[in-house]
């Protein structure tokens, strides 16, 4: 009996890249859960109210997602539980906001280097819609697409249907062995280092990056990865926070209660991030040597570099746009 | 070639690992509880019906002097209450430890299991060897894997000269192996808890068996995970070896398992629910990489065997 190569837990790093193959995404998961039916049906919603809106960007994610590498087996997931057919309707869903609620527009897509690459991204405007811009981003506008790979908080897999839907479409847990495990494979993971930080901050604190941790540095610096700054301009003005109630927010064990113009006024309505244009730029990708385990100093020297690229590209951005909403 | 001692040799495994064995050459001595099965092919194997824990098992290893000792005699199962087979899995395994270094034995290979890792939220999707043994904090019931594999670690660093291996092989599946998860699969309709659908790696009982006499072949010594082809979501395992899914709540099915346990209807106690809700799956590029081992069964073929078998004795 042949063994199922291509199945194997963990392919070795150096040769990773070759046993990359594309997947036929089209066909829809056999496991389609609630929180697969809530997206079908927000789609449904959409695609009754604009007729026709999908068509273009069917076609558009279908190609992107056959042309996406992975290490698929034969029962279409990855080692990490990645499946492109369970990825393909929260796509078309990211694809929809991406294309026509924040009207994204992304520069330095060219700037991805081939294989392992950790894109370090600001985090702003309480709700992670940042992040999942990139992630859709990186696979409509970036040539070739790439998956990017998120760290997912310790407890995300305890939640019924999250945990499982954050899984199949290519988050990890955030521990230090998974995100090691993914770059030595040469996937691309992103991180933020500012994390709640960052994503809850107040609006008198808009576009000032807080304190980065430092760890994803450690990880570069273990694998050799380069890193790739990557910056979000609208996230901010999406949800403006006028305050924070911390104690609230402990009360029911959430990283943070903000209220902003609509939240909790208008309810669960007032969630709704407000209809930003996005910008997203990625830098130049930046390389480091060094002992990984070396002291907070050296390696805050470096993360330091890694931030100031960041600021670059905020104030380029912030001066370049037009306006909050166009 | 090598005399090796196999002991739990009745069970499936061992009287798999015992052929194998024999094929290649070796001398097999099997030692179990119960009596032995004979073979169909004509496998020799001198088989001694014994206890672990009695007098007479050290007098087997002493005038049987085995090259290689391949430990396979543990209590998987909750048929037992769960103070006799902590105590056969334990101290069995003391006593056994003790026979090897009193008795010369040069190659000592045990199989613990994966489970040792315990099947915790914030698991990495592949566990190293070094990882911590976390079972007891979920699973307090099955603690005795750890405890055998942590004694069995000790050894291996007491006692150099008994080139020790410990496998931490995955999920185990085959004709003739009656594993936990086995028993699981084979239901019609498989209880699952909503929501949740973890990475799981399967392995075939001959590759393992394979496994086991390649590290007593490369003289292997350390801690190895074996894991075989590779992972699935539980839903796919399900699906192909036939079954039908019944996702229930978890907040129902905590306690539905806890009572029917309790009244012995019910194989395996609440604690094992967190092995169909996280993941415990492992990296084996340590072993891949000291034995050059590869499974031969893939996935697929492993489900459709299951299937066929299980299609089988249903009729």
């Amino acid at each position: 009996m042949e063994p199922a190569r291509h199945l194997r837990a963990l392919p070795d790093g150096a040769r990773a890249q070759r046993r990359l193959r594309t997947v036929d995404a089209t066909r829809l998961p056999a496991d389609a859960s609630a929180g697969e039916a809530a997206i079908s049906w927000l789609l449904d919603l959409a695609g009754r109210l604009a007729p026709g809106v999908f068509s273009d960007i069917d076609r558009e994610i279908d190609a992107k997602l056959a042309r996406l590498p992975s290490r698929v087996g034969e029962f279409g997931y990855d080692p990490w539980g990645f499946s492109p057919a369970a990825f393909r309707n929260p796509l078309r869903l990211l694809a929809l906001l991406y294309r026509h609620y924040f009207r994204v527009e992304l520069d330095g897509g060219h700037n991805f280097p081939a294989g392992r690459v950790l894109v370090i991204a600001n985090h702003a405007g309480q709700l992670p819609a940042d992040g999942a811009m990139l992630i859709a981003g990186s696979i409509l506008d970036v040539e070739p697409p790439r998956l990017l790979r998120a760290m997912a908080e310790y407890w995300m897999p305890t939640l019924p249907f999250i945990g499982t839907m954050g899984c199949r479409v290519g988050a990890v847990v955030g521990t230090k062995q998974n995100c090691e495990d993914l770059l030595r494979r040469d996937e691309a993971v992103i991180a933020f280092p500012e994390g709640v930080r960052g994503l809850n901050k107040t609006w008198d604190k808009r576009y000032e990056l807080q304190r980065f941790g430092l760890g994803f540095m450690r990880l570069a610096l273990a694998t050799d990865t380069p890193i790739l700054p990557a910056v979000i301009v609208g996230s901010e003005e999406q949800a403006p926070a006028l305050a924070n109630l911390a104690p609230l927010a402990r009360l029911i064990g959430a990283p943070a209660f903000p209220i902003t113009p609509t939240f909790p006024f208008l309810g669960p309505l007032g969630l709704l991030p407000l209809p930003v244009k996005y910008h997203i730029s990625f830098g130049a990708p930046l390389r480091f040597t060094g002992n990984p385990h070396d002291e907070d100093t050296i390696v805050e020297r470096m993360v330091g570099e890694v931030r100031g690229a960041m600021m670059d590209l905020m104030e380029r951005g912030l001066r370049d746009r037009r306006g909050v909403f166009f | 070639m090598a005399k090796i001692l196999i002991t739990g040799a009745a069970g499936g495994q061992g009287h798999l690992v015992a052929r194998l064995a024999a094929a290649r050459g070796d001398e097999v001595v099997g030692v179990d509880r119960v009596p032995m099965a004979g073979f169909e092919d004509g496998t020799q194997v001198r088989a001694y019906v014994v206890d672990l824990m009695r007098r007479k098992f050290e007098d087997v290893v002493r005038h049987e002097r085995p090259d290689a000792v391949v430990h396979l005699a543990f209590v998987r199962h909750f048929r037992t209450d769960l103070a006799t087979r902590h105590k056969i899995n334990v101290a069995g395994t003391r006593l056994l430890l003790d026979y090897c270094a009193e008795y010369g034995v040069r190659q000592l290979v045990v199989v613990s299991s994966a489970y040792a890792y315990g099947a915790l939220p914030e698991n990495p999707s592949y566990m190293h060897e070094d990882f911590a043994l976390n079972v007891s904090r979920t699973y307090p019931e099955v603690r005795d894997i750890a405890e055998v594999d942590t004694l069995c670690s000790a050894f291996l660093w007491q006692h150099p000269e008994v080139r020790t291996a410990i496998l931490r092989p995955v999920n185990t599946l085959g004709d003739s192996v009656h594993s936990a998860i086995g028993g699981y699969l084979k239901q019609s309709y498989v209880p699952t808890i909503l929501g949740f659908d973890p990475m799981m790696q399967f392995l075939h009982e001959e590759d393992l068996a394979r496994a086991i006499l390649l590290s007593v072949e490369r003289k292997l010594r350390g801690i190895f995970n074996v894991a075989g082809p590779g992972a699935v979501p539980l839903h796919v395992a399900i699906e192909q070896v036939g079954g039908t899914q019944v996702p229930l709540p978890e907040v129902a099915l905590r306690p539905i398992v806890r009572r029917l346990f309790g009244f012995g209807l019910y194989p395996v106690p609440p604690g094992a629910i967190d092995f169909i809700k996280f993941p415990c799956t492992v990296s084996d590029e340590r072993f891949r990489a000291a034995t050059g081992f590869e499974p031969r069964w893939s996935l697929r073929d492993i489900f459709e065997r299951f299937r066929t078998e299980r299609e089988r004795s249903a009729a």
